[in-house]
């Protein structure tokens, strides 16, 4: 038995933080596209009793899971820069290097393998930057609302922030039309980020939507 | 409050100073609540509902009614830009006159267009005159919007063919406050609306001065009297918002004082015009209401003395007192996620053309690729 070894070495991509936030994450977005999608065009049926806040409790959903969003936004922002593990960090290098971004443009249309110094390729860098811009502009939008809503405690806090951010989007309708614009920008995000990571599990051979969920990617020895 | 103490007694020096001017015209407002059959008990309410309006507590009913009789030592200039007078209507209410359309005849009107006997030559030297005599102390109110293109070409009034933009800029050199009643005025309105070829715009954007905004399509003539009152009792402009529109009436979106909110909470929503929901008064979101975006006190305020206002009526806000409502709110009976769907033919184009765009793409990538590509990569 001594000298069975495995063919694989495996290495830690994600630490548990990474992991825990990006499901928490993935779930507060599922939650809000449903009960967002509700607000903007509420498909319920009306309820046999007017006592039954079926609106206002949807409402009230989809704030909780808004502020979990805002929430994870800050913190990942936080992990990304202070964090300990430099994999995400060292991606960056790949984002300043023109070869780096021909070696995956290419390797995704079937030439050649991704060879990267952090964890993601340039191109999924920007990507994720991307959706983090995203995530800030539409915590910010749905936190100017939501100032709307109740105009206490927090919500009255916000209150002069979100005066001055309507003012400077011209009103309270074109801030809820870009929240609801950018909506669209997660939906068709999430789409792409699963057939990816499926399919650069099956291109490249390597754990890769296993990882999000154990931490460990699995190579060759050498 | 200490504050409310300091804003009485700015009221009462202001009073004192307004009583040493010389009134305009001899009749007193007693005399013309006589004449229109108002009694004074219906003046006290008004005081009172007035004070109430304005947020203030009730000592400065007083101080309102004071301002009300002094009101013809103050002298305003109202100004008709590319409008349709709908604001003025909504003030005078010519039908049914009461205590608002007769301050706003009380008050010292130096130049109205619609209401002044003068005309021609005659007109324009009165407003010449007025803008003279009373530099620095008058108040201008301005209806309708700008137009700047062509250097304001598209709009010229009176016999010296001067346009807007000119007497705007030059009557707002002299006043000592300015209020832009009605959306147009405020923020350019329908004129504004794309693709906007008078290049319309609201007064604040051409005149260096701060400017009131009473947005409305029209405004209530409670906010317009009330902006007034503000101006007679204290000689300054009230607590403003992030559009410069005053505090005390849109300070709270027209959804949040909704007799409809409870229903719209409750998830009960009218489908369609004529349905039993819009039988029993359910709310109007779904048909389009945009009383969510909209700051506005028509739903405690209503219209025509207080008689009705859309939502009542069985129509969505269409959010009039907005900027940019006319593009912004649009459809006026859809809510804004489904804006994408103005016309069904035109959507259907823009998702064919995305399908058969991406199709192109996916089929000549596959083909260039497999031109290249290995079977499998080791």
């Amino acid at each position: 038995m001594a000298n069975q070894s495995a063919t694989h070495q495996r290495e830690l991509v994600f630490g548990a933080a990474t992991r825990i936030f990006h499901w928490l994450r993935a779930l507060a977005i599922l939650v809000l596209v449903i009960t967002g999608f509700y607000i903007s065009w509420p498909f319920l049926v009306a309820p046999e009793n007017s006592d039954v806040l079926v609106q206002g409790f949807i409402r009230g959903g989809h704030q909780v899971f808004g502020f979990l969003l805002v929430a994870i936004t800050l913190v990942r922002a936080y992990l990304f820069f202070f964090g300990k593990s430099d994999n995400e960090r060292r991606s960056f290098k790949d984002v300043l290097n023109p070869k780096s971004w021909i070696t995956q443009l290419k390797s995704y249309l079937w030439m050649g393998h991704l060879d990267k110094a952090g964890v993601y390729g340039p191109l999924q860098f920007v990507t994720y930057l991307a959706i983090s811009l995203v995530a800030f502009l539409i915590c910010v939008t749905g936190l100017v609302l939501y100032a709307n809503v109740y105009h206490q405690g927090l919500g009255g806090a916000l209150s002069g922030v979100a005066n001055w951010v309507t003012m400077m989007m011209g009103g309270l309708a074109p801030v809820r039309i870009w929240h609801h614009y950018l909506t669209w920008v997660f939906i068709i995000f999430v789409v792409i980020h699963v057939y990816m990571a499926v399919w650069s599990g099956i291109r490249f051979k390597h754990n890769s939507v296993d990882s999000i969920v154990s931490g460990y990617d699995y190579h060759k020895k050498k | 409050m200490e504050t409310h103490e300091a804003l009485y007694q700015q009221g009462v020096a202001r009073m004192e100073q307004l009583r040493h001017l010389k009134p305009r015209h001899g009749e007193t407002l007693q005399d013309k609540m006589l004449q229109n059959g108002i009694s004074r008990r219906d003046f006290m309410k008004w005081t009172a509902s007035v004070t109430a309006m304005l947020a203030l507590p009730l000592p400065f009913s007083t101080l309102v009614a004071e301002a009300a009789e002094l009101a013809n030592r103050v002298p305003l200039i109202w100004l008709h830009m590319a409008e349709c007078t709908g604001c003025s209507e909504s003030l005078i209410r010519t039908d049914t006159p009461n205590l608002d359309s007769l301050i706003f005849d009380h008050v010292s009107l130096e130049y109205h267009e619609t209401l002044m006997a003068a005309s021609g030559w005659q007109a324009e030297e009165n407003l010449e005159h007025a803008l003279e005599t009373y530099k620095g102390n008058y108040l201008l109110a301005v209806e309708g919007a700008v137009p700047t293109a062509n250097n304001g070409a598209y709009l010229t009034v009176g016999c010296k063919g001067h346009t807007g933009l000119h007497i705007v800029k030059q009557a707002a050199a002299g006043a000592a406050a300015i209020i832009s009643v009605g959306t147009c005025a405020a923020f350019g309105g329908i004129q504004a609306a794309s693709p906007n070829p008078t290049g319309a715009k609201g007064v604040y954007e051409v005149v260096d001065k701060p400017v009131i905004n009473l947005g409305g399509c029209p405004p209530s003539e409670k906010n317009i009297v009330g902006t007034l009152m503000y101006f007679i009792m204290f000689g300054k402009l009230p607590a403003l918002d992030m559009f410069n529109r005053p505090k005390w009436a849109y300070g709270a979106r027209v959804h949040d004082n909704c007799e409809r909110r409870g229903r719209f909470d409750a998830g009960e929503f009218v489908e369609e015009f004529g349905d039993q929901g819009a039988k029993e008064g359910y709310c109007l979101y779904k048909v389009g209401c945009k009383g969510p975006y909209t700051y506005n006190n028509c739903p405690t305020e209503r219209f025509n003395h207080h008689t009705s206002w859309p939502v009542l009526a069985g129509h969505g806000c269409m959010g009039c007192s907005e900027p940019n409502f006319w593009d912004d709110m649009a459809d006026f009976e859809k809510p804004l996620g489904r804006q994408l769907l103005h016309g069904l033919d035109a959507t259907t184009d823009t998702i064919g053309t995305v399908i058969l765009g991406a199709t192109a793409v996916g089929i000549g990538a596959h083909a260039v690729a497999s031109v290249f590509a290995k079977s499998e990569e080791e």
